[in-house]
């Protein structure tokens, strides 16, 4: 039975066409999963069913009846909850009042009934119980809480809004295992019930494991859609990025361990602070490192703490052969240090700006710059950007006109017109689609191989096994194991990341 | 499962936990210290009767804060609060004498005034939340326009408000003086509108809007409804000047709206929004107050007093905001 | 003709159609009133505004709520500073000059350390300081005259210097023209637009975001200085609080010049429109005869009815 059927769905914000052609039917208990590159549309899709976007064009069905819905309280009404990508709650709320923040029980017209609010929310909490982990409450803050735990709240939101029809945009991004295998588990109890439930991820291996179907979209345009029984990985992706599609280079065999001939590059020693204790570790010039385990094990504090952007209480960081602690991320690039986020919104883009300006900022600090003439910039941006394969069409375009692969492309790129000798990388590829993800890694390759020592963190196991010639995994902030040559297995992996527990 | 030891932030301290509970604890203390301090002074300006003068005259600044507090809970701001107090006691003093200044004058001048409170902040959520214009200057633009209208009801300062009026406000009751009685209503008041959902909704529009306006919550409505409390509450503060000064002036709020936004600081409130309480900004109103006094007790030279003043109120502003974030971080 | 529309909603172009409008307006109403002549005087008033603007402008610009109430204060003090230094002589002009500068870097320092390095919000930290700075001179006019203003200063503000045109405008065309090149042309003008965007990816990117923000609010202190030393020669004399106005005039001015209170966006060549605009709009309601409640009236709601053209939030649902 046909839960939710959306045709001919379209938005276009000014001349950017987000969406073209979106077509989807969800039936009653099943898991479909909408699957895409990024920016080709599925949250733009996903947020004109809840409301919060006005499409242009097309029809909208619930239970094959035709609706129109006019905002976020009226997809509500309707029937259709959402777990946002970005995240809705109110950071100085407890988790109780933003499990049912859109509808707060009330009494006598006019004031919040606490007893039934409290009750309402302790029914979502209890199905992650297990899982929350430390200082996680009811009445605990949502501002003090880690961000896996407030991908949870976010979860228990939707799930509170008892829809038939049921959004999830991507909610496993910060989940451990545990946590995704426990949300697994109620996203099975609420197919039993028949309800539909839109689910995207960029991890195979969760859609294989929950997901019924896939429709697939690409450019804005709903492809197909597949049962996932009757398919595979390689097909979907050859579906997502169109022609050829060859696999992604992170698929690809891994690089050798290299000889630490031409001396380190960057040499940790001991070094403790806020998140990660007692690290130590040697980059050989030309090599990758990779961090393994877990997230928030202390990979993303260590590689910002030697930025210059988090605490060291103790130890010491060699760059080269002489010592440098960095007091701020100005200072570490000044010493050749560069670091790229995953997180692009909060620390890469500097929304709203010309794409020159997003490149510039470095080049500027190295080069002690007074003055920014946009001819001379121009010799030194273009290259920079060409050598990621960077699709824009002028310098001075805002980096937002962009999609959210082609701007990850641009902060790199901003590293690349002075060469710093240590790259860290902190989870670059955090949704950014296959492509952009290939031509990452195989720059990646290519700097190595010109002699930076590189530092790879990603919640992605199989670039770690990909790219990196070791990897160190981590676990409550130290290292557990170091994998190195024919070691470096997913098993190896996922056992290492598991063995503290 | 592997057992996550590392947390981002260190386990909240027992003074945090405080602070995030009671967050004008701060403004408390102050309070506090500066009593002791116009104590030391002059051992007299603690007596009852000094007092009760100072809740008086600074009752309207209290209502002021409060008015100003709900509009910033939601991350918004009112610059037009004391154009609206004005005008509501100029529109009540000359409404009052015309009607002859009987008791039935009297209230029926009172609702009206709190009508038009209600109108006022009517207009300021209509523009800021409806035609979503920038709170700051759209709330100045108003004030403008406010203070315009008191000056067209009452072109010049001096119509006397009827004595039963002012000598109610000032007198006392069952020899209890009239202010403490409305303290308490106050406070009863306050306690009311804590619980009600609009005030958890003002916050989570203020916390986050547009996650709120996703999450399905009826934000532009929200807004309005916060300026109407704060226009709700300008209209109350305006008959606590009336009675305090026992006079009409189209320009006696025009200096108390900085006031307002300093007290709600000073009270721990986040200027953002989200986070703050009333408790607090009825704490900061009386800072200012005392602050005033203290400085005048201390035998300031009269003219350091404003500079001595403006300094203290800096240095304590600053402390509220630091104040705030400790409990917030 | 989307294109049309396009130019139509551009700030500074809706900002200089409702000035010929005005000025068409204020012709009608009072016949000389778009006069050579009067248009200069509008335009050394608008020039007063604009100077303080420019300084609200780069600290609005700056993002984080970046936002300075004191400019009244350090325009009040800088032309009391001045009155006293010059006493009537030309060959005070230049320390008074300097002196004026040295005050309003002084008290731009004072906000941009309580912004940085206490984290105090722009509009709290720069609402005590006004706080503090009207307090000053209330001690500072009882201890001494109010001095009064150079006549080469008097001379430059109000007489023509080249062209016919007076020297304070031309300063002021100067100064457009080098914040234009200063936010367009230089790091300096690239990492405030990078802090008011993204401050902590501007962090990340090496920008020293403290400091940034110190020099925005010793910029606005000292435009604000040069504002009030002109306001000076333009009076001759100081008066008590003569630079409050300026205060929420000079943000209204940036709003009505297309940057946008969030910081990052924006420019001050509108706001220099936007200067001109509020001052055309002001005096027209002095030419007109409706009494003073009519006017503050009129006022009030021509503003709210601008600002429907400007800068409006962008709608929840987009």
């Amino acid at each position: 039975m046909s839960k939710l059927k959306l045709s001919g769905v379209s938005k276009a914000y000014g001349a950017t066409l987000a969406l073209r052609r979106g077509d989807l039917e969800v039936l009653a208990g099943e898991v479909h999963v909408l699957m895409g590159s990024n920016g080709s549309g599925k949250s733009t899709l996903c947020k004109i069913i809840a409301g919060s976007v006005r499409p242009d064009a097309g029809r909208i069905l619930i239970d094959n009846r035709p609706v129109t819905i006019t905002g976020p309280r009226s997809a509500r009404a309707q029937g259709i909850g959402i777990f946002y990508q970005e995240l809705s709650l109110a950071a100085h709320r407890s988790v109780e009042e933003n499990i049912c923040l859109a509808a707060l029980p009330i009494k006598s017209h006019l004031f919040v009934d606490r007893a039934l609010l409290k009750q309402r929310a302790a029914r979502y909490i209890r199905l992650f119980e297990e899982v929350a982990g430390e200082g996680f409450s009811a009445d605990a803050l949502v501002g003090n809480l880690r961000p896996d735990q407030r991908q949870l709240v976010e979860i228990m939101k939707a799930l509170a809004s008892e829809a038939p029809i049921l959004i999830f945009d991507e909610p496993t991004s910060a989940l451990d295992r545990a946590q995704v295998d426990c949300f697994f588990e109620v996203l099975r109890d609420l197919t039993w019930q028949d309800r539909g439930i839109i689910f995207i991820s960029h991890r195979m291996d969760e859609i294989k494991a929950i997901g019924d179907r896939v429709t697939i979209i690409r450019d804005g345009e709903t492809i197909t859609t597949l049962n996932l029984a009757e398919t595979d990985a390689a097909s979907v992706i050859r579906l997502m990025v169109g022609g050829s599609g060859d696999m992604p280079a992170s698929q690809s065999s891994a690089p050798a361990i290299v000889e630490g001939k031409d001396g380190a590059a960057i040499t940790v020693r001991n070094l403790s602070g806020r998140g990660f204790r007692n690290v130590s570790f040697e980059v050989a010039k030309g090599e990758i490192l990779g961090f393994g385990g877990l997230h928030g094990q202390g990979q993303s504090a260590l590689l910002r703490a030697i930025f210059g952007a988090g605490s060291i209480s103790s130890g010491d960081v060699l760059i080269g052969d002489s010592r440098f602690d960095a007091s701020s991320p100005r200072d570490a690039i000044r010493r050749g240090c560069a670091y790229v986020s995953g997180d692009r919104g909060r620390e890469g883009v500097i929304s709203g700006r010309p794409i020159i300006e997003n490149v510039t900022p470095i080049h500027y600090l190295r080069d002690r710059l007074m003055i920014a003439r946009p001819s001379k910039l121009r010799d030194k941006v273009v290259p920079a950007l060409q050598s990621m394969h960077t699709k824009f069409q002028s310098l001075f375009d805002p980096i937002n006109s962009l999609s959210g692969g082609n701007q990850q492309k641009v902060i790199i790129a901003r590293w690349l017109v002075d060469r710093p000798d240590v790259l860290l990388l902190d989870d670059p590829t955090k949704g950014i689609d296959l492509s952009a993800k290939a031509d990452l890694f195989a720059l990646i390759r290519q700097l190595a191989a010109e002699g930076l020592g590189i530092l790879l963190y990603s919640s992605e196991d199989a670039e770690l096994l990909g790219n990196a010639n070791r990897i160190l995994v981590f676990n409550g902030g130290s290292v557990s194991r170091e994998l190195t040559g024919a070691d470096r297995t997913r098993y190896n992996l996922y056992q290492a990341a598991y063995e503290a527990a | 499962m592997a057992e996550i030891t590392i947390t981002p932030r260190t386990r909240a301290g027992g003074m945090r936990k405080l602070l995030e509970r009671y967050p004008f604890l701060p403004a408390l203390v102050i309070v506090v210290a500066l009593l002791l301090l116009n104590g030391f002074f002059s051992p007299n300006s603690l007596s009852y009767r000094s007092l009760t003068g100072l809740l008086s005259t600074y009752m309207a600044l209290v209502l002021l804060a409060i008015a100003q507090t709900y509009v910033i809970y939601a991350g918004d701001i009112d610059l037009s609060a004391g154009a609206i107090l004005s005008l509501v006691n100029v529109a009540i003093v000359v409404l009052m004498e015309r009607w002859g200044g009987g008791a039935g004058a009297v209230l029926l001048a009172l609702a009206l005034g709190l009508l038009l409170g209600l109108a006022c902040g009517l207009l300021n959520g209509i523009v800021v939340a409806a035609l979503r214009l920038q709170a700051i200057v759209a709330t100045f633009a108003t004030s403008i326009f406010f203070t315009g209208f008191a000056l067209y009801i009452l072109p010049v300062a001096g119509t006397p408000a009827p004595a039963l009026f002012w000598r109610t406000y000032g007198g006392r009751l069952l020899g209890v003086p009239f202010v403490f009685y409305i303290l308490a209503g106050l406070v009863v008041l306050l306690l009311v509108l804590s619980r009600t959902r609009l005030v958890t909704q003002l916050l989570a529009v203020g916390d986050d809007q547009q996650a709120a306006f996703q999450s399905g919550l009826p934000v532009v409505p929200i807004r309005i409804k916060g300026y109407l409390l704060s226009g709700l509450f300008s209209a109350l503060a305006a008959f606590c000047i009336t009675g305090d000064t026992a006079s009409g002036d189209p320009l006696v709020g025009g200096k108390m709206t900085l006031y307002s936004v300093a007290a709600v600081v000073l009270g721990g409130s986040a200027l953002s929004g989200g986070w703050g309480t009333v408790v607090g900004s009825l704490l900061g109103a009386l800072t200012i107050g005392l602050i005033n006094s203290v400085v005048f007790f201390m035998g300031t030279p009269s003219e350091w007093q404003n500079f001595v003043q403006g300094l203290a109120i800096l240095v304590v502003l600053m402390a509220g905001v630091l104040a705030g974030r400790r409990a917030r971080a | 003709m989307s294109r049309i529309l396009f130019f139509m909603r551009q700030p500074l172009v809706v900002a200089f159609v409702l000035i010929a409008l005005l000025l068409y307006l204020g012709q009608t109403l009072s016949p000389g009133f778009a006069s050579g002549g009067q248009v200069l005087r509008l335009l050394i008033v608008a020039s007063l505004l604009g100077i303080v603007a420019a300084g609200q402008n780069v600290v609005i610009l700056g993002g984080r709520e970046g936002i300075d109430l004191s400019v009244g204060g350090v325009v009040s003090l800088s032309a009391i500073i001045a009155g006293n230094v010059m006493n009537g002589a030309d060959s005070g002009i230049v320390p008074a000059i300097l002196a004026c500068l040295a005050a309003g870097a002084f008290f731009g320092l004072l906000n941009g350390l309580g912004v940085t390095l206490l984290r105090i919000p722009p509009l709290v930290m720069t609402l005590g300081m006004l706080g503090v700075l009207q307090g000053l001179l209330v001690v500072i006019r009882m201890g001494i005259p109010s001095g009064r203003a150079a006549p080469g200063l008097s001379g430059f503000v109000t007489q023509p210097l080249a062209a016919g045109i007076p020297g304070i405008i031309w300063l002021w065309i100067m100064i457009g023209v080098l914040m234009a090149f200063m936010l367009h042309r230089t790091v300096f003008g690239h990492r405030i637009y990078a802090i008011g965007s993204n401050e902590h990816a501007a962090y990340m990117a090496g920008v020293p975001v403290r400091l940034m923000r110190i020099a925005l609010f010793m910029t606005s202190g000292m435009f604000a200085a040069i504002a009030g030393l002109c306001l000076l020669g333009y009076a001759g004399s100081s008066f008590a609080n003569v630079g409050e106005q300026y205060t929420l005039a000079s943000i209204i001015a940036v709003v009505f010049g297309g940057t946008s209170l969030a910081g990052g966006k924006g420019g001050y060549t509108g706001t220099m429109a936007g200067a001109i605009l509020l001052v055309i709009l002001q005096s027209i309601l002095t030419t007109v005869n409706i009494d003073e409640s009519g006017r503050q009236m009129v006022f009030g709601a021509t503003l709210l009815l601008l600002m429907m053209f400007y800068g409006r939030g962008r709608a929840m649902r987009a």
